[in-house]
């Protein structure tokens, strides 16, 4: 039989609601301040209406309706404002320009965002996977600036390995051709 | 700063100069910046100037002393020429926002391009400007990659604040969703970015633009040389010590002053004896 082949887009939300000349709360690590939670007003629903208002914005109809049908939210945490969004395959770049040019949530919060992709994948557990990889990335990341002694040299050390990968800042993506398979290899 | 976060180690502020130029081009961006930033990110000075009419002197030499980046953005079809052609400027910066109601042109852009001169794609009008900005922006963009090939482009924000500035991958979708190859967009921010801000500072700082000498090694002190030439000799002897040891063990020891010359090298030595006169006391030279 054949399947439907879909992406599963891994999207992070960003608020840089403070500026360096105006930092709003001292105390917190700036990154846990860019990675904060999401308002519980802001659910599933709200997020498929942006994505779908900015494919017709970009695309117009034609998008609308190649996008429409497997469009769906498969995970929604807004404690750490991770999401994972499933779209089609031929189509995710649309999806994701559509991400890409968001900029604030929906009408009654007005917040402003950043809405990023850090990973496209063929299988949802891949996007899990990258999800979980993620939220302890970040944790141990606000962890280590939370502390001010410690082994400082060992944690830099650390730091300059893990920022120096490319694939820390370019969002993986998998190819049409590679993937789509359970037996996928990630790791490519 | 949301740089970091969503993963730009580098990032470029801009000064925009309107108008005439002022007398004082002293670089009006604060060096270092009045807040802190993380240790990663390395910040460059940048200018913008509107080529207004290209009689118009520009002083870009005093610019490139005072900025790391001098970028042109020319207002007409003359003054793109102009840039394209003569200016000495690091990159084109075209208000994509507008419309234009001629084409461009590869002749031109390409006598750019071949100049070591990059062409700037801004994203950030696209994002937060009105449909009609978003629209000629699409427009031109699109028609710039289809002009230049792809080749020659930087992508960049043009952000006022830091919400309009998107993560390298989400860019180089866009670039892709815009007729530019996913190869070329990471190029397009990184090794092009990087090819321009190397060159700009190659113009300003080395000999003519071509010799730089990046690090010329230091001189040792006369006394860690000496110090080193005794240590040489204390451990000579020993090192030779070793090796006929192993000469020993494994292959036939064959001692200086032994018949080991060959042929060639016997007659060799008969001739410059000959000719030396016959004043030696016939040794035979190592």
């Amino acid at each position: 039989m054949v399947r439907v082949k879909n992406r599963y887009l891994v999207v992070n939300f960003l608020y840089p609601g403070s500026t360096p000349t105006a930092p709003s709360k001292p105390g917190i690590p700036n990154l846990v301040q860019f990675h904060a939670p999401t308002p519980d007003a802001f659910h599933t629903g709200h997020l498929l209406r942006i994505i779908r208002d900015g494919v017709q914005e970009l695309f117009g109809d034609y998008g609308a309706g190649m996008v429409h049908n497997a469009l769906k939210v498969n995970y929604w945490s807004p404690a750490t404002s991770t999401a994972i969004i499933r779209c089609p395959r031929e189509n995710y770049e649309m999806v994701w320009a559509a991400l890409t040019f968001v900029r604030k949530l929906p009408k009654p919060l007005d917040v402003p965002v950043v809405i990023k992709v850090v990973r496209v994948s063929g299988t949802i557990r891949k996007a899990e996977e990258e999800v979980i990889r993620r939220a302890k990335l970040i944790m141990r990341r606000a962890k280590g600036a939370n502390v001010a002694g410690g082994d400082k040299i060992l944690e830099s050390v650390v730091e300059a390995v893990q920022q120096r990968r490319e694939t820390e800042v370019l969002a993986q993506v998998d190819e049409a051709g590679a993937s789509g398979d359970e037996s996928e290899d990630g790791s490519e | 700063m949301l740089t970091n976060p969503v993963g730009y180690d580098v990032i470029a502020l801009t000064h925009t100069y309107t108008g005439r130029l002022p007398p004082d081009l002293a670089a009006s961006i604060p060096n270092p910046l009045p807040f802190a930033t993380p240790a990663r990110l390395r910040v460059l000075r940048r200018c913008n100037i509107f080529l207004t009419d290209s009689a118009s002197n520009f002083r870009i030499p005093q610019l490139q002393q005072n900025y790391d980046l001098v970028a042109a953005r020319p207002t007409d079809e003359k003054t793109l020429q102009s840039a394209c052609q003569s200016l000495d400027i690091d990159i084109i910066s075209i208000d994509l926002t507008q419309k234009f109601e001629k084409h461009f042109k590869f002749p031109m852009l390409g006598t750019a391009i071949s100049r070591g001169i990059k062409i700037e794609l801004c994203y950030g009008p696209a994002i937060f400007g009105d449909a009609a900005a978003k629209r000629n922006l699409i427009n031109n963009a699109t028609q710039l990659i289809r002009v230049t090939r792809g080749r020659g482009l930087i992508l960049s924000s043009e952000a006022k604040n830091a919400l309009a500035v998107r993560a390298p991958s989400d860019i180089i979708n866009l670039a892709s969703v815009w007729g530019l190859g996913s190869e070329r967009g990471k190029d397009g921010l990184t090794k092009e970015a990087r090819s321009v801000v190397e060159f700009a500072r190659l113009k300003r700082q080395s000999f003519k633009g071509i010799v730089d000498v990046v690090y010329g090694g230091e001189k040792p002190s006369p006394a860690e040389e000496h110090g080193k030439s005794q240590k040489k000799e204390k451990a000579q002897p020993k090192d030779q010590k070793r090796k006929a040891r192993g000469s020993l063990e494994s292959t036939p020891v064959i001692q200086p002053g032994e018949e080991n010359i060959s042929k060639r090298q016997m007659k060799r030595n008969k001739k410059a004896k000959l000719e030396s006169g016959l004043q030696d006391d016939g040794t035979v030279p190592a």
